[in-house]
């Protein structure tokens, strides 16, 4: 057991290495070396994937790793990412190799005659290197093709296949993450937010948010319970998201009225903090008697028609949320002084929009207008 | 070798000239002429890999100077990267590029530049620089998260082509044919790549409301192709689908099952039965118009062998499974038979439906009777009009290798008078295109012969040259004239079937088979008779252990 993981921290140094110059060093008996690892590696997860207690023991290993490193989210990972990168290590040593200019020749003609031998026996036991590697160029010319001739971005976001991707990958890191130490997830996202682009991070977010529930992957089927519960990269969002004012302002600036509606009915410990945000928009607006409408004082702040989007949007989804939202309504109605008649509270006259937005809309569906709630 | 050479020499020009044209395939007319060609690139590739790796690189330039542009134009082309194996024939390819030892800096910025296009095979080209730096950030590469991207991206547009088919009414979510167009172009090189099977099962399955094909044939043709050499898995349904779009395509899989038959062992029924349920199309034939064309090629092939008796047996076998395929439909979505056999009474076509194994033996000389009055009266009524005549009739019932094959044991098995229905009806199905005159002249000797075996099944000893006198088979006929080929058959039989049949079977045989053609027929005879009794259950032991005694010394023979 204890070589083991000796190997594996090896092989994580190795795999750090191999995007610096030091590969300069190398020579080819290193490069078979350090491949023949990689194979026992793979070997070993296929082996041990399923086995609670070795796969229990490496991932420990891999996670003191990244402590050490200072935890993760601090840049690209030097060395092995998880546990099931380990099923396809000699991949990533192959391509990080091959993209390093710093090895020199003879290492790199050994290299690449290991990768391609060239046409032989397949091995009937499991893919070769070189299929993995054929195979991945494959589906990337795949993603390529599909992607320029086939794919239309979607309009609902959280169908996105892109979005997706992104979605589920944040899932699966912060539930990583999340096994390592306990405060990692918040860590780890307040780094991403620094260094990443941040509008595509918060759609991301946002799409994560209304990912069903992880599904456990077939090799993980034999692990204690206690990883398959469903929404734990969710609850770490939200417990980071509720955590962080600054970037829950630009969550809700950012992102179209729909797609917050359907975050905060999945998720209701965020509803409060939404109305709260809106609450504090509306309360800059001020009524223009000229033009007869309201706006704001500075080129920030958000206008009538978003705000009025979002309400709208908020009294369209199911029960809990949308009386939510008219109580806050009302009860703000009411603080400013109860008025019915326009231009007077920016919350009678959101309330009155909404409500002859909701008869129109009824007349238009042929439902009967008494029953509004509104 | 030399004229090897000069092959690849001319190809290598054809092809650099494509290679140019193509670019990076972007237009549709390009993509359509890469799709066209894929396969045949890629032998090149391989061509061309077999006569690199003997060489050096810089024989390999002396010989191919612009073997750089070549190589990297296929790089570029994301068709040709996609495609079944040409990714790595091409990454060999430029690996027998690599100069071991870099004399000069020629050939140091040679291997760099070679580094540099195989990091752009590997590297999975990106696209979304959104998405590369997300992924990064999270500290993933490409191999950890581009097949659940491919997935992805797949299932949605498997869905979205789903709801297109469903919704075709809401016209903001339309699919334009373009993009369908499009879809399926890109389809071609990645049919074989598992991950894509949801997409190409809902492009064949979900049609959308255009009233014209808008897929283009290069993707029917290579899914069609995959289907055939097993390097795809749909369901049935897309598989019908497919059919039905692109009757090509159907004419291909039965163009191949007959290939497979006619290379195949001859005479081994089990052996047909298996090629046939292996090609999917007795299934396929539960819907009416795949059947049609199916049994229009069948009578092709009927009409060009002039009836022989392996297709006939063919025939039978395919019915046998699309009966049997039709029997699992969903009774609620099964079509009328009436689609099935249009120009057949359907009293006659209900009948003979009828499995044998679903009717009291004891009736099955009834059966028999009425199938023959019900042809008769198609036959010989010649103001009904129906298509063709007796040969429509007779191509009817030989499908039914139950009842059609029953008719000469019925017979020998009655001690009483040989009905005239079942005598009609054995002459017509060896000889359809008699006249009235020659069917009962056939008839008539039909009965004799039965009488004389009658009388011998009495007698306690047989001999071979007494049944062939009595047969009549010892003058000197023209050995393959239908009406030998019906006495040589009901000689046979009584051999199996009669008491002391077994004692004489192997003269009469060595009598009867004096050609080789003829042995291949009794072989034929022995093998569909040991399949009919398999299926219907009705075999005596000592008729089979004999029949299949028989069947392993003719089959040593030739």
């Amino acid at each position: 057991m204890e070589s083991l993981l000796q190997h594996l921290d090896r092989f994580s140094e190795l795999l750090a290495v191999s995007r610096t110059a030091h590969v300069r060093t190398w020579d080819p008996v290193t490069v078979r070396r350090a491949l023949q690892w990689a194979r026992y590696l793979r070997h070993i997860h296929r082996r041990f994937g399923r086995h609670g207690p070795i796969r229990t023991a490496l991932e420990r290993r891999l996670h003191n790793q990244w402590r050490q490193e200072g935890g993760f989210g601090r840049g690209p990972v030097p060395g092995l990412a998880n546990f099931q990168a380990l099923g396809h290590g000699d991949v990533l040593l192959s391509l990080r190799l091959l993209e390093n200019q710093a090895l020199g020749d003879a290492a790199r003609h050994h290299l690449v005659q290991q990768l391609f031998p060239g046409p032989g026996v397949p091995d009937a036991d499991e893919e070769t290197l070189q299929e993995s590697l054929a195979r991945l160029a494959r589906c990337g010319s795949a993603v390529h093709m599909l992607r320029f001739n086939g794919y239309r971005k979607n309009l609902n976001l959280q169908e996105d296949s892109l979005m997706k991707t992104q979605a589920e990958l944040l899932l699966e890191r912060l539930q990583e993450v999340g096994k390592a130490e306990a405060e990692g997830p918040s860590r780890f996202l307040s780094r991403l937010w620094e260094r990443l682009p941040q509008n595509n991070f918060l759609k991301v977010i946002a799409v994560a948010l209304l990912q069903p529930p992880l599904s456990p992957r077939p090799q993980e089927e034999s692990e204690p319970s206690i990883h398959k519960t469903p929404g734990e990269g969710s609850q770490a969002l939200v417990h980071w998201l509720l955590g962080n004012s600054e970037v829950f302002a630009a969550f809700c600036r950012a992102l179209p009225a729909g797609l917050l509606t359907l975050v905060t009915s999945r998720h209701p410990a965020l509803s409060p903090v939404y109305l709260g945000l809106l609450t504090d928009w509306g309360q800059r607006l001020h009524y223009d008697l000229q033009k007869g409408i309201w706006v704001g004082t500075e080129s920030q702040d958000v206008p009538w028609e978003e705000l009025h989007n979002r309400f709208q949007s908020l009294c369209q989804a199911p029960p809990p949320l949308k009386d939510k939202v008219l109580t806050a309504l009302e009860t703000c109605k009411a603080q400013d002084g109860d008025f019915e008649v326009p231009g007077l509270s920016i919350w009678t006259d959101l309330l009155l929009a909404l409500r002859s937005g909701a008869f129109r809309k009824r007349q238009v569906l042929g439902l009967s207008p008494g029953l509004s709630s509104v | 070798m030399a004229q090897d050479s000069v092959d690849l020499s001319c190809d290598y020009q054809f092809w650099m000239q494509k290679l140019s044209v193509w670019d990076q395939a972007s237009t549709l007319e390009t993509q359509q002429d890469t799709c066209v060609h894929l396969a045949r690139f890629q032998e090149f590739l391989r061509k061309m890999y077999e006569a690199l790796k003997e060489m050096d690189s810089n024989t390999i330039f002396e010989r191919f100077p612009t073997i750089d542009q070549l190589l990297a134009k296929a790089c570029w082309n994301p068709f040709i990267l996609a495609y079944d194996e040409s990714q790595k024939i091409l990454i060999w390819c430029l690996c027998c590029l690599i100069n071991k030892e870099p004399q000069n800096s020629r050939q140091s910025k040679l291997n760099s530049w070679v580094q540099g296009v195989l990091s752009h095979i590997l590297s999975a080209l990106r696209f979304d620089k959104e998405v590369a730096l997300f992924t990064q950030g999270l500290g993933y590469a490409p191999i950890d998260y581009y097949p659940g991207l491919l997935k992805n991206m797949v299932l949605s547009l498997a869905s979205e082509l789903r709801e297109n088919h469903l919704n075709g009414f809401n016209t903001q979510r339309r699919m334009t044919p373009e993009r369908l167009a499009s879809l399926s172009r890109v389809c071609v090189p990645l049919i074989t790549l598992p991950d894509v099977d949801p997409l190409v099962e809902a492009l064949l399955v979900c049609h959308g409301h255009e009233p014209q094909e808008i897929l283009q044939p290069e993707f029917f043709e290579a899914v069609n192709e995959a289907i055939l050499l097993k390097k795809i898995s749909l369901p049935m349904s897309a598989v019908v689908c497919l059919w039905l779009r692109h009757l090509p395509s159907l004419e291909k899989a039965m163009l191949h099952l007959f290939e497979k038959l006619i290379s195949s062992e001859r005479n081994c029924l089990r052996r047909i039965e298996c090629f046939i349920k292996d090609s999917s199309l007795p299934q396929a034939a539960c819907h009416p118009a795949i059947f049609r064309v199916v049994d229009e090629m069948f009578r092709c092939a009927l009409l060009e062998t002039d009836g022989a008796p392996e297709i006939i047996a063919t025939i039978q076998v395919f019915t046998h499974c699309f009966l049997e395929a039709l029997e699992k439909e969903n009774k609620q979505l099964r079509f009328a038979l009436k689609t099935y056999f249009p120009y057949t009474s359907p009293s006659l076509a209900m009948v003979l439906l009828q499995d044998p194994q679903d009717v009291p033996r004891g009736r099955w000389l009834q059966t028999l009777k009425h199938i023959s009055e019900l042809l008769r009266e198609a036959v010989e009524d010649q103001t009904h009009g129906s298509r063709g005549g007796p040969l429509e009739s007779w191509f009817l019932f030989i499908r039914f290798g139950g009842w059609a094959e029953m008719v000469a044991e019925q017979l020998l098995r009655s001690a009483a008078e040989p009905p005239a229905a079942l005598l009609w009806l054995l002459a017509f199905y060896y000889s359809p295109r008699d006249g009235r005159q020659q069917r009962a002249q056939t008839m008539v000797q039909v009965k004799a012969v039965l009488g004389h075996l009658l009388a011998m099944s009495r007698s306690s000893s047989l001999s071979a040259r007494d049944l062939q006198t009595a047969a009549g088979q010892d003058t000197d006929t023209d050995p393959r004239a239908p009406a030998e080929q019906l006495i040589r058959h009901l000689l046979l039989h009584f051999v199996l079937w009669a008491p002391g049949g077994h004692t004489i079977a192997r003269d009469v045989v060595t009598l009867l088979a004096h050609t080789a053609e003829i042995t291949h027929e009794i072989i034929g005879f022995l093998d569909q008779t040991l399949y009919r009794w398999d299926r219907l259950g009705i075999e005596s032991p000592r008729s089979g252990k004999l029949a299949r005694e028989l069947l392993k010394e003719l089959r040593t023979q030739v």
